[in-house]
């Protein structure tokens, strides 16, 4: 273990003397972190709103004020026709269309069926799902306050059997609650992973490979010496991110945070040691940062922050078996929004083990101190 | 039993035979030099001789442990110097010694007596980066490095080149220390004079080994009767002194041009001043010279080529 505290401190000795590569450790994820949670944003507000009035009537008046009063609309243009309102949707200058046909409030005080009609610009289909769910569910709270089952829009159906929807875990669908954890982790991996990764094969660019390979130190020895130092650095990136998450975004924490650490300490060796693996394997810096940036962008886009896992195809879902984001992201949100115990996450904490061991021992396995 | 013995080693890198069939010994507590142009071989030697390169072929052992099954032990008696520097070029001189003291598990301390004359010189500069230092300083540095574990055998590679002629007349002192301690040297050099502060040499060219013996030998055994000649304008003279009809062989040397006959010729010199006069060449200067040990690896060179070893 000696031989393996000089390979930390002397790792440490060159990591501060490496300014770009401390602020890449230190202070990027933070940045990062901030950035991305506040960017990632699944609220919209000020959506463009057009509306076409063939009725005229001080019902439609009232619907609509209803979408002005929320921050979600912002009336634009008010058409005559359906033409004109097609022709603000095609240019942009309109987000949705709301249509209010003849005999709107005759139908709604006869309590037959009135309907509006909305005609949403579904080219970036998140937006379009949430101006439409927006749009619907004002026009149900118009309808409970009219008269009960009167208005039917055409966007929301809601007839007879009303379903009161109760988000669990996450009360107030606060997209921050369920990102932040899942972006924390992402950026983690993804600086520890790039750290490692130049590592090894940096050295043995500038050759001081060939001194250390004639020295006696053993191969898990220098693999581990390797790891340690970035290991500690991603534990702080997380400590930090931690505290960020509870203080600037007040994601809950319900379950227990040091269990989430403890978890945290195993995951990390995931990515430290592909790194190392890639590293050890590749004769330059430029091949084994290709190397790692394909693992990467994979890992990253399909952990189901962005595309619920669920949507994939079967490929994409198999391959998510041996991403290691899955299973951390999933461990994280269920322990922070769910209050799991280690109990309830034993399976993907064993299979983070599992992945962690293989994963090193393949790197101490390929990294040669002898070329054949 | 010698320190280090090369027997039938061959090693290939694709189609670039580096090494071909190479048998050599030191002997315990030799100064040994390794003599050959860029590509001979010798790196690929010291990598195999270091325990970092496999050879495809014949068996090496060092200090008694065969480089393949007992290359542990190798690395704990064997200090190596790669001919590229490979220290820590972002650690402080004395940051670099530490580390590969204790990462051979001992101190500085431990065996300072052995690095002392060297490290004294790096002392004022103990506090710099390795990086910003001179390349004479970084050769001492290095050898410093890869003599604090208090190695049996130090395998230096290229160790002067690309060093000013003050720092590698210091480094063959620094050797000659050494050696008179008992460490068991083996060197390589591209520089022909430096091979003669070597006990024994190998001379090698294109993975071959020429011939091995010590300097003198090698200076003796030159055949050819041998001539410094000098004259005004250099170029031409070499053209004329090749196209005398006695001449054996005819290259530049220095400042003058070494001219062997195939012939013992006892009016040698004054046919010589003749005949460059006659074609035309002022202050002709025409002395025998003793071969040097680059003259007769020049000679061997042609022989070499003209009759390649199968």
């Amino acid at each position: 273990m000696r031989t393996v505290w000089f390979l930390i401190e002397k790792e440490v000795r060159q990591l501060r003397r490496n300014r770009t590569l401390l602020a890449l450790l230190l202070v990027a994820p933070i940045m990062q972190l901030v950035l991305l949670s506040f960017a990632a944003n699944y609220e919209i507000k000020n959506l463009n709103l057009a509306v076409v009035d063939q009725d005229h009537s001080p019902a439609a008046r009232r619907l609509l004020d209803k979408f002005q009063y929320t921050p979600y609309f912002r009336l634009v243009q008010v058409r005559p026709s359906s033409a004109a309102a097609d022709q603000d949707l095609l240019s942009g200058r309109a987000d949705l269309v709301l249509v209010f046909p003849p005999r709107f409030e005759r139908d709604l005080v006869r309590g037959g069926q009135a309907r509006v009609q909305l005609l949403v610009n579904a080219l970036d289909n998140v937006k379009a799902g949430l101006a439409s769910s927006y749009a619907s569910s004002i026009v149900q709270a118009y309808q409970g306050e009219v008269r009960p089952a009167t208005v039917a829009a055409a966007v929301g159906e809601v007839r007879g059997l009303e379903v009161v929807p109760a988000y669990w875990y996450n009360p107030l669908l606060n997209y921050k609650t369920f990102m932040v954890p899942g972006i924390l982790v992402e950026i983690i991996s993804l600086i520890v992973m790039m750290v490692t990764t130049l590592n090894i094969v940096r050295e043995k660019e500038i050759g001081t490979i060939e001194q250390l390979n004639v020295t006696p130190i053993r191969k898990w020895q220098f693999i581990l010496g390797k790891l340690l130092p970035f290991w500690v650095a991603g534990l702080y990136q997380f400590t930090i991110g931690l505290l960020l998450a509870r203080f600037l975004f007040h994601v809950p924490m319900v379950g227990s945070v040091a269990l989430l650490y403890g978890i945290m300490a195993v995951f990390l060796v995931v990515p430290l040691g592909l790194g190392l693996l890639i590293s050890s394997a590749s004769q330059t810096q430029q091949q084994a940062l290709f190397v790692a940036f394909f693992f990467l962008i994979i890992f990253i886009l399909l952990c189901g922050l962005f595309t619920p896992i669920e949507y994939m195809p079967a490929w994409a879902r198999a391959f998510d078996r041996v991403n290691p984001l899955v299973y951390i992201i999933d461990i994280a949100r269920r322990i922070l929004l769910k209050g799991s115990t280690l109990r309830d996450v034993l399976q993907p904490v064993l299979t983070l083990l599992g992945m962690a061991v293989l994963v090193n021992a393949l790197a101490v396995w390929r990294y040669r101190k002898t070329s054949g | 039993m010698p320190a280090v013995e090369l027997t039938n080693i061959s090693k290939a890198y694709g189609a670039t035979q580096a090494v071909r069939n190479v048998s050599l010994t030191v002997e315990p507590g030799e100064l040994f030099g390794l003599i050959g142009p860029d590509g001979a071989g010798k790196t690929t030697l010291f990598r195999i001789l270091a325990t970092l390169l496999l050879a495809d072929a014949g068996t090496a052992t060092v200090a008694k442990h065969d480089v393949v099954r007992e290359f542990r032990a190798i690395r704990n008696v064997v200090g190596y110097m790669p001919g590229r520097f490979s220290l820590y070029q972002d650690l402080t001189v004395q940051e670099n010694l530490e580390f590969f003291a204790a990462v051979f598990r001992t101190t500085v301390r431990e065996n300072y007596e052995l690095v002392r004359d060297i490290y004294e010189q790096l002392v004022p500069f103990k506090d710099r980066r390795a990086g910003a230092l001179s390349g004479g300083m970084k050769q001492k540095l290095a050898l410093c490095c890869a003599l604090i574990h208090k190695p049996e055998l130090l395998l230096l590679d290229e160790p002067t080149t690309g060093v000013d002629a003050v720092s590698r007349q210091e480094f063959w002192h620094m050797l000659s220390t050494l050696k008179e301690r008992g460490i068991t040297i083996v060197v390589s050099t591209p520089y022909m004079d430096e091979a003669a502060l070597c006990e024994r040499v190998a001379l090698l060219q294109t993975g071959q080994v020429l011939r091995v013996d010590t300097p003198a030998a090698l200076r003796e055994s030159y055949p050819w009767p041998l001539y410094a000649v000098r004259a005004a304008r250099m170029h031409p003279l070499l053209q004329d002194l090749r196209a005398y009809p006695a001449a054996h062989s005819c290259y530049a040397f220095g400042e003058t041009a070494h001219l062997s006959l195939a012939q013992p010729d006892a009016a040698a010199e004054a046919h010589l001043k003749a005949y460059l006069t006659a074609k035309g060449h002022h202050d002709v200067s025409v002395a025998p010279v003793p071969a040097t040990i680059e003259d007769t690896f020049m000679d061997l060179l042609q022989t070499h080529h003209s009759a390649p070893v199968s």
